[in-house]
């Protein structure tokens, strides 16, 4: 089961890549968990620090809004973290 | 007079090269504060119905309010009303830059311009002589609106027009500085009146009634500011092209004509991207603004430029598909100088790449590529060739060569970059919204899209409640005339600070969206002032303005729209959604799209209107709109 993971800008210049694949996961937390270990022990303070102010949507979706950490995600699905802003 | 106007209106008679001070309306002023409510005030009673939006009887009004002249943080933008040739409904558009505060130098609440020069004609108003000269504008008529201010000179105010609306494009708009009052057509009304420049000067104060409190809280506000995460921090640091990856991951950043709400690539176009990449600079553009969120970057063969800002970066990048920000910084820059507005005209590339997609035009214009765009950029504003036609906007574009299905409009003027599909308020909010689909009438996508904490945007709770608080809000900050942005201040530093998945962000999202009744109560309550324009408001007027009574004269402010707009002939039919939006869905857990019919009953009843979408006679007569 490949579930695409998108970056926040901060994320994304730690690890060098903006998206990539994981497989495997079943929900929310899976998935953050996946992408704690793509950052290791070399950035694991990099990893907390850059969650913490992070949100996290599933296909668009603010898990917030659904079951949280806990959401199922499904093959195909796109888990990005993302930081709230303003604009316009 | 009320404190904080300057108690004048002038009227330019432009057929007779003629004009006269004359005193304001102090109930109207009372009534609709100022900007666009005090014009569209003035525009309902000077004008019949069915006027020629660019014929001599419609008048252009350039409003200010109470605020201007003041150095209130993002107080100094002026309103521009209209009869929209866009639309044919009303049309307004408020600018930032520094003819508000030049206006308000001159001693100028209100400039009335009626009928047409016989030829090109700029205007210079010396406030304090009370003397307006009609000057002959031939030499500056064609140049673009960063020439036209350089000759002009930095000794004035200016409100300038570039070349889009000297050939009348239906999306032209007016400039001052850098700021664009850009939507809805109102600088083809004064191309229409052969009318390039304004300039004004004055050395009048604003004479507030109570100064030292004034002072003295506005002195504490920016420090409050400041420190504000959206206001003081990301803004400054990303400008509003630092929501681009916000709107992308939740899947409402237009693309491909919005067909879709996600692109892989719209990090390459962010606020975040810009800094590391493409800034040279960062600056306010309007006086008085400590926010900064202007931006200023090299566009080759130009220099250093106004950056795009999030409308634009959307509406020409992911929009058609290039995800190039030096691009969309030349685009950017080319219908800045145009004067033109960038939603627009992005919106109406972007349907033109579909019909060609379709074979149904060959413009020459495809998704994904850049090629052609500069050239048909510039056709539009000095409408050549096929760019004549693309200069009359996606609806007038839809009925000439088809497509009503994907024609990004509503009520006539081209969607904003936040795809309501995704933002169900919003969606409503366009759909409603008097001058069309814009998202600064009441840019309800901040609570339940972007904004640190949003409710569930795509469940039908508080959904039609939410677009007429935001609208109403919207009217009295657009009449004061304050920065849509200030509203952002609005959610405190605490709740910024709030992991975004905790169980207490959770909470208290669910407590919003669950809190309609209360939510209509407490913004009811005319009390004493709390937020900072009310006390604003307060203390330069001596009047007591409180959430309650912002959210009556906002409500009158609308309802008067409302019923400009039907004497204009639109009726309840035009408050819908483009089908695109209605029919095809872009979230994976969607069947169809957007649930309008659903929640346009509920927001009809809410608003004190009829089934058909007319307001009572008791809606009026509570709300005091004279019609």
């Amino acid at each position: 089961m490949s579930i695409t993971v998108e970056l926040t800008y901060d994320m994304s210049k730690v690890l060098g890549v903006r998206s990539f694949e994981v497989n495997g996961a079943r929900t929310v937390q899976d998935v953050v968990r996946l992408t704690r270990d793509q950052f290791g022990a070399e950035h694991a303070d990099a990893f907390e620090k850059l969650t913490r102010v992070a949100a996290v949507a599933v296909n668009g979706v603010l898990v917030n809004h659904t079951r949280g950490m806990k959401t199922a995600i499904a093959d195909g699905d796109t888990v990005t973290f993302l930081k709230p802003a303003a604009g316009g | 007079m009320i404190k904080g106007y300057a108690g004048r209106v002038l009227e330019v008679d432009l057929a007779n090269r003629t004009y006269a001070f004359k005193p304001l309306d102090e109930d109207s002023a009372r009534l609709y504060i100022g900007g666009k409510g005090y014009g569209t005030r003035l525009l309902y009673d000077m004008t019949a119905a069915g006027i020629d939006p660019l014929g001599p009887t419609n008048p252009l009004i350039f409003a200010t309010g109470p605020l201007n002249g003041s150095v209130a943080p993002q107080s100094n933008r002026f309103a521009v009303v209209c009869k929209s040739p866009l639309t044919g409904g009303i049309g307004n558009a408020a600018c930032g830059g520094s003819f508000a505060y030049g206006m308000k130098r001159g001693g100028i609440d209100i400039l009335v311009l009626k009928h047409q020069a016989a030829k090109p004609v700029r205007l210079d108003i010396d406030g304090d002589a009370n003397a307006v000269r009609f000057i002959d504008a031939d030499d500056l008529w064609g140049k673009g609106t960063y020439a036209t201010q350089e000759i002009l000179g930095k000794k004035k105010y200016h409100a300038v027009i570039g070349p889009a609306g000297e050939n009348k494009v239906l999306y032209a708009g007016i400039v001052s500085n850098e700021r664009i009052a850009g939507r809805t057509g109102v600088g083809a009304v004064m191309g229409s009146k052969l009318l390039k420049a304004i300039s004004v000067s004055g050395s009048r104060k604003l004479d507030m009634d109570d100064e030292e409190k004034f002072k003295e809280y506005t002195k504490w506000l920016r420090e409050m500011f400041r420190d504000h995460p959206v206001l003081g921090e990301k803004l400054k640091r990303y400008g509003t092209a630092g929501i681009v990856n916000t709107t992308n991951a939740r899947n409402i950043i237009p693309t491909h004509n919005f067909k879709y709400g996600h692109h892989k690539d719209a990090m390459n176009i962010s606020g975040e991207y810009m800094e590391d990449h493409e800034l040279v600079g960062i600056k306010s553009s309007c006086i008085h603004c400590p926010v900064t969120c202007g931006r200023d970057v090299n566009v080759e063969g130009v220099g250093r430029v106004k950056g795009p800002e999030y409308e634009t970066v959307a509406l020409l990048g992911t929009n058609l598909e290039v995800l190039d920000l030096k691009k969309v910084a030349e685009w950017n820059y080319l219908a800045d100088d145009l004067g033109m507005d960038t939603i627009s005209l992005g919106a109406t590339l972007s349907f033109t790449m579909e019909l060609q997609e379709r074979g149904m035009l060959n413009a020459g214009l495809h998704f994904g590529d850049h090629h052609g765009v500069s050239d048909m950029i510039k056709d539009i504003g000095h409408r050549r060739g096929l760019g004549n036609d693309l200069a009359n906007g996606v609806k007038r574009m839809s009925e000439q060569y088809g497509g009503h299905e994907f024609a990004m409009h509503v009520k006539g003027l081209e969607l904003s970059a936040y795809d309501p599909r995704g933002s169900f308020a919003q969606g409503v909010e366009y759909a409603t919204t008097n001058r069309g689909g814009c998202h600064v009438q009441g840019a309800s996508m901040y609570l339940e899209s972007v904004g640190p904490l949003t409710i569930n945007p795509q469940n039908l709770k508080l959904k039609a409640d939410i677009p007429i608080l935001q609208q109403n809000l919207a009217c009295t900050i657009n009449s004061m005339v304050l920065c849509i942005f200030t509203t952002y201040g609005l959610i405190p530093k605490a709740v910024h600070n709030l992991d975004p998945n905790s169980f207490t962000h959770k909470l208290l999202s669910l407590a919003f969206e669950n809190s309609g009744p209360l939510l209509r109560a407490a913004m009811s309550i005319k009390g004493k002032p709390m937020l900072w324009f009310e006390k604003w408001l307060t203390y330069i007027t001596g009047q007591t303005f409180s959430s309650g009574h912002l959210q009556e004269i906002g409500g009158r402010i609308f309802n008067l729209e409302r019923m400009y707009n039907l004497r204009e002939g639109l009726t309840a039919k035009d408050d819908t959604l483009p089908p695109r939006m209605l029919y095809e869905p872009t979230f994976k857990h969607m069947q169809s799209g957007h649930p309008l019919p659903q929640l346009l009953p509920r927001y009809y009843k809410l608003r004190g209107w009829d089934a058909a979408g007319v307001p009572t006679q008791r809606t009026l007569e509570r709300l005091q709109v004279r019609v």
